[in-house]
């Protein structure tokens, strides 16, 4: 019922675009361009147009009747692009190929808006056998909805440990190696604490990062996780004889909240404990520009952040091998929690076979080698593992860089942070129910019942 | 004035008879069209561009849409439950007071800036004071956010640190419920001061000095003569600028969103960051709109309030 | 403009002697508090624009320090290059002159004629009228982006193109308001004379009125210029190709993904990006004082 109006909506929308091209003004890169009969307009959502160039432009030139046009979103918080998409939507122009990060990724597939890949995967199995053998299964697994594939990947960032490695010096400590623990991350933040104002560690209130990585160490999560049934056809033509596949679904639920769970209440009781002890500066919300300023500056021992980091803390003006990485300290289990991003398929649109074709060549490996947010400096993970080489991050100058993938590779029960459709709203509840208790406002167990009572008002809503 | 003399010329051959400024029936009819022809471009831009959007926002209020499936009505349902929604109403309080705060202290640095300004007004120093209080408004979006958090930060900010140099404690501008509306307000002033003050630059300026002089004369001076002769005489900039920095201040946006999302908790949480959350995160097109028709009232009654007290003191010449 | 400094008598022994006095300088108590204030707020108003620039030419690593340092130690203009090798930035700025200048213009055309009807000329259900356009001031752009972009991309066929910034931004109920306010403020003796003389209504709307609500126009000019040039929202949702974006997205952009562009380069062209806006601010100054101090000695 909705698919279908949603579809009617479209060609409506189709009829009026088409008015308002024959009305345009002249120069218009679409008129300009005197599509012929059968030539092909296809709308890609990209974050900056700079990034897929070399896609485009090869994809065209193989392909000299379909006209890409780039709808760029300059986006740099999920909100902005979430604005943007709907107002597409909303105005019945969609784009044909979008590009989202697990955050929405349930969101489309559950509202209709992107298509399910199964058959598709199916028929073409032969050509994608080289690229999901390139990927690990956990990263596979997040792009699966109630069974289907919805998405291909292109990058993603699990949480790890960031180390300034001045104040580690100052300190006179020694990197961790990968099997250490939530004991000896708080021995090493004491001792990276007070060192010309500086604190031992740091994080900023929201969603990704966050308190999130203590809470998946800490063996729980905000949300109750299942897995949903089916996927087998996926899981055996892809990943037959992997056992990091074993045991994997049709793609993770959230079935209820439990975000007063004892082990939930553990978990912000000691990052609490951090900021009343002073190793921890106060917990502010943010983008992440103030906290990589006070990393970079000296100001923060370790922090959590991701893959992004190792090109973004060279462009904030660190020296090459003045930080480094490693796991997330093990506490109940050493889980880590990470995001995943890649594109999707708008279904109803008319031109998806087109845009299949496309995802086929968005997933070749040297296409990915060549996108702006890994060439020329790393800016994000790459989903492929063989893209995750010395010559890429080793530039950075982060020696542990294979920590990056050998997270999911070697703790293959990392997953993703909670994704259901209300993501967003969820999101907004987490950090404000955060923030009352880092302040001291409310005790962790106080902040994590109302964050429980208004998650299950947020969930009856929604049922 | 040069015109003197083309003023003098009387009608014009291409006017047509009927609109012949001879007669007062000419004249009148003159008023008339020039008067709807002058109105005719904001009239039509406003049709289009602004009320028929405010339109389909008022009708989406009485419907349910998450942009993905088509709206469906939804009767009154979206109003009877922002009125049991307690973060709404808690919204609605934390915009006044801030609104308050903010328009408070806007009001009183820009008179008192374009009074003292004028005491030198033709100098090279105004010029360069007036440059500089401005700044701020220059600034976009993305400095904003970065400056304003690394200043308010606890315990990196410049303002702590300043603080501490004269001896006080840290103050959590941005993590304490009872502090963050003041710090925002705070910004919002530094960001806005030099727009409001421009609007009050103009007024200064049109003082008629003939009379502030005679007052002078007369023997008004020092505050009784600001008192008593300056204000009023500034009333109607007074009228203006409150107007619209009300209307600009209920609709409080940009500060807190970069600076707090709302946070702590809800304590900086305005109305318009429910709506535009509530649309755009919770995919509540409908509710959000309903929650802007309310906001639209309340503003309509303040500024219908301050209109009908300016009666009592905005004096026109 | 020339500065003229005042004059100033003072009693020496028998006779008056008139010295030259700066025309800074305070001579009363009063004066000295004016100073004083002045140059706090100026203070408190240039320090955080102090640290926009110096970070501009170093690095973040050096910028987020305590104590915060106000003065970059070496000047390093690489950011500024950089900007040029990341975003078409000649581009975007002339895209958002363009948009920004037709604005203005659009406005102060739309503005002083609605102004003035509004103020001067009776028609039936004027101010009723005039509260509708008020009214459109009250409801949160936020509500009526979404509906306002259906209209622009689908009745008028217009997204992704400069003309939607600039078209749904030519009427203006704030400048509207504030020129009928400088309209209200001319005493009608200035009307009378005029038609006395036998001006018919254009020309006293042209040749009376117009030249004497200038600084009101001025003060719209400078607002209007800065609303629209640092407008992100609007651009957000209507443009779509990276080379018709306003510089305001250009900045977005180098924010890179995932925020890893270094905070530096973003402020090394909301520098560049500033100063001319900062210009416009300089020039209408001059302008506006000007008008106002004519405008003053008629009232």
């Amino acid at each position: 019922m909705g698919n279908l109006s949603r579809r009617e909506m479209l060609q409506a929308s189709a009829a009026g675009v088409a008015g308002a091209a024959a009305a345009a003004l002249p120069g218009s890169v679409t008129l300009a361009s005197a599509p012929s009969q059968d030539q092909i307009n296809m709308r890609y959502q990209v974050f900056n147009v700079d990034n897929v160039q070399h896609m485009l432009s090869t994809y065209m030139e193989l392909n000299p009747h379909v006209n890409i046009e780039a709808i760029s979103v300059t986006g740099v918080d999920h909100q902005e692009v979430a604005t943007k998409i709907l107002a597409t939507l909303a105005a019945g122009n969609p784009v044909d190929v979008g590009f989202a990060c697990t955050e929405v990724t349930h969101l489309y597939a559950g509202e209709g808006l992107a298509q399910p890949l199964t058959p598709r995967l199916m028929d073409d199995a032969d050509e994608f056998m080289e690229y999901y053998a390139d990927t690990s299964a956990a990263l596979s697994e997040t792009m699966l909805y109630e069974g289907d594939v919805y998405q291909l990947m292109d990058n993603f960032n699990a949480a790890n440990m960031f180390f300034n490695k001045n104040l580690l010096a100052e300190a006179g400590l020694e990197m961790p190696g990968k099997e250490w623990t939530k004991d000896d991350f708080y021995g090493m933040a004491q001792a990276m604490t007070g060192i010309d104002g500086s604190f031992g560690y740091g994080w900023i209130n929201r969603f990704w990062g966050s308190w999130m990585p203590w809470i998946f160490v800490n063996d729980t999560n905000v949300l109750e996780e299942e897995r949903a049934p089916g996927g087998e056809w996926f899981w055996d033509t892809f990943y037959a004889g992997d056992e990091r596949a074993v045991g994997r679904g049709g793609g993770w639920r959230w079935p209820a909240p439990q975000a007063n769970n004892p082990k939930m209440v553990e978990a912000l009781e000691f990052v609490v404990s951090l900021t009343q002890e002073g190793l921890t500066p106060a917990v502010e919300i943010g983008g992440g520009t103030t906290l990589l300023g006070f990393f970079s500056g000296n100001k923060l021992g370790m922090t959590p952040a991701g893959g992004f980091w190792a090109g973004g803390l060279i462009n904030s003006g660190l020296e090459p091998g003045s930080f480094d990485t490693q796991f997330w300290p093990e506490w109940k289990s050493q889980r880590h929690q990470l995001g995943v991003c890649g594109p999707w398929i708008l279904d109803g649109g008319g031109q998806e076979d087109q845009c299949w074709d496309f995802l086929k060549h968005y997933k070749k490996r040297e296409i990915q080698d060549a996108l702006g947010h890994f060439t020329p400096l790393p800016l994000t993970t790459p989903t492929r593992r063989s893209l995750n080489t010395e010559e890429r991050f080793g530039q950075t100058g982060v020696e542990n860089w294979r920590v990056f993938y050998d997270t999911i590779d070697e703790r293959p029960d990392t997953g993703p942070i909670a994704q259901p459709v209300f993501v967003v709203e969820l999101t907004n509840i987490f950090t404000r129910y955060t923030g009352l208790a880092t302040n001291g406002e409310q005790t962790p167990q106080e902040a994590l019942d109302n964050m429980q009572a208004e998650m299950e008002d947020l969930y009856a809503r929604n049922a | 004035m040069a015109s003197e003399t083309t003023l003098g010329s009387g009608r014009r051959n291409w006017l047509p008879a009927w609109l012949a400024g001879d007669t007062v029936q000419g004249i009148r009819r003159q008023r008339m069209v020039l008067g709807v022809l002058f109105l005719l471009p904001t009239l039509i831009g406003l049709i289009v561009f602004v009320l028929a959007p405010i339109v389909v926002a008022v009708a989406l209020g009485f419907m349910k849409w998450n942009v993905f499936r088509p709206p469906e009505f939804y009767g009154l349902k979206n109003f009877t439950r922002l009125f049991q929604h307690e973060l709404v109403g808690n919204s609605f309080s934390n915009t006044f007071v801030m609104m308050a705060m903010t328009v408070g202290m806007l009001e009183v640095f820009a008179i008192s800036l374009a009074l003292s300004v004028h005491r030198f007004a033709r100098s090279r120093l105004a010029y360069i004071f007036r440059t500089v209080w401005f700044l701020p408004v220059l600034l976009s979006g993305v400095s904003v956010a970065v400056t304003l958090s690394y200043l308010f930060h606890t315990d990196f900010g410049v303002v702590n640190y300043y603080l501490g140099v004269l001896g006080i404690d840290k103050v959590p501008w941005l993590v304490s419920s009872d502090i963050v509306r003041f710090s925002v307000s705070l910004a919002t002033v530094w960001r806005n001061l030099g727009f409001t003050f421009i609007i009050y630059l103009g007024g200064v300026s049109a003082l008629p000095q003939e009379i502030l002089e005679a007052a002078t004369v007369d023997g008004a001076r020092g505050l009784k003569r600001l008192w008593l002769i300056t204000l009023p005489l500034l009333s109607p900039t007074i009228l203006f600028a409150t107007v619209i920095d009300v209307i600009r201040l209920l609709q409080f946006f940009d500060e807190p969103y970069v600076m707090t999302r709302g946070g702590p908790g809800d304590s900086s949480r305005t109305t318009v960051m429910m709506v535009y959350d509530t649309a755009f995160a919770n995919l509540e097109f409908g509710y959000a709109s309903s929650i802007s028709v309310i906001l639209f009232l309340i503003i309509l009654a303040v500024t219908g309030f301050q209109f009908l007290l300016s009666k009592r003191w905005v004096f026109y010449q | 403009m020339t500065v003229i400094n005042r004059l100033s008598t003072r009693r020496r022994g028998d006779e008056d002697v008139v010295e030259r006095i700066p025309d800074w300088m305070p001579r009363s108590a009063a004066d000295w508090l004016a100073m004083v204030f002045m140059l706090i707020i100026g203070i408190l108003t240039i320090m955080p624009i102090v640290w926009v620039v110096t970070t501009s030419l170093r690095t973040p690593a050096e910028s987020f320090t305590v104590p915060p340092e106000w003065i970059p130690r070496d000047l390093y203009f690489g950011n500024y290059l950089q900007v040029f090798d990341e975003i078409p930035f000649v581009y975007q700025m002339g895209n958002s002159f363009f948009v920004t200048l037709s604005t203005v213009v659009g406005q102060l055309t739309t503005a002083t004629l609605a102004g003035y009807t509004f103020a001067r000329r009776y028609l039936p259900g004027r101010d009723g009228l005039f509260w509708v356009v008020l009214a459109t001031l009250m409801i949160p752009y936020q509500a009526t982006l979404i509906p306002l972009f259906i209209i622009i991309s689908r009745v008028f066929g217009l997204a992704d193109t400069l003309w939607s910034l600039i078209l749904t931004a030519l009427p203006t109920a704030f400048g509207t308001f504030l020129l009928r306010q400088y309209f209200l403020q001319i005493p009608g003796e200035y009307e009378e004379a005029a038609m006395m003389d036998g001006a018919n209504q254009f020309q006293i709307f042209r040749r009376v009125y117009l030249p004497m609500v200038a600084p009101g126009m001025a003060i719209l000019a400078v607002l209007a210029f800065n609303g629209k040039w640092n407008d992100f929202l609007t651009p957000l949702i209507f443009m779509n190709t990276t080379s018709r974006f306003p510089i305001t997205l250009g900045i977005n952009d180098l924010q890179r993904y995932m925020m890893t562009g270094s905070i530096s380069v973003v402020l090394a062209a909301i520098v560049m990006a500033t100063l001319p806006v900062v210009l416009v601010y300089v020039f209408g100054q001059r302008y506006l004082i000007e008008g106002l101090m004519v405008g003053g000695l008629k009232g």
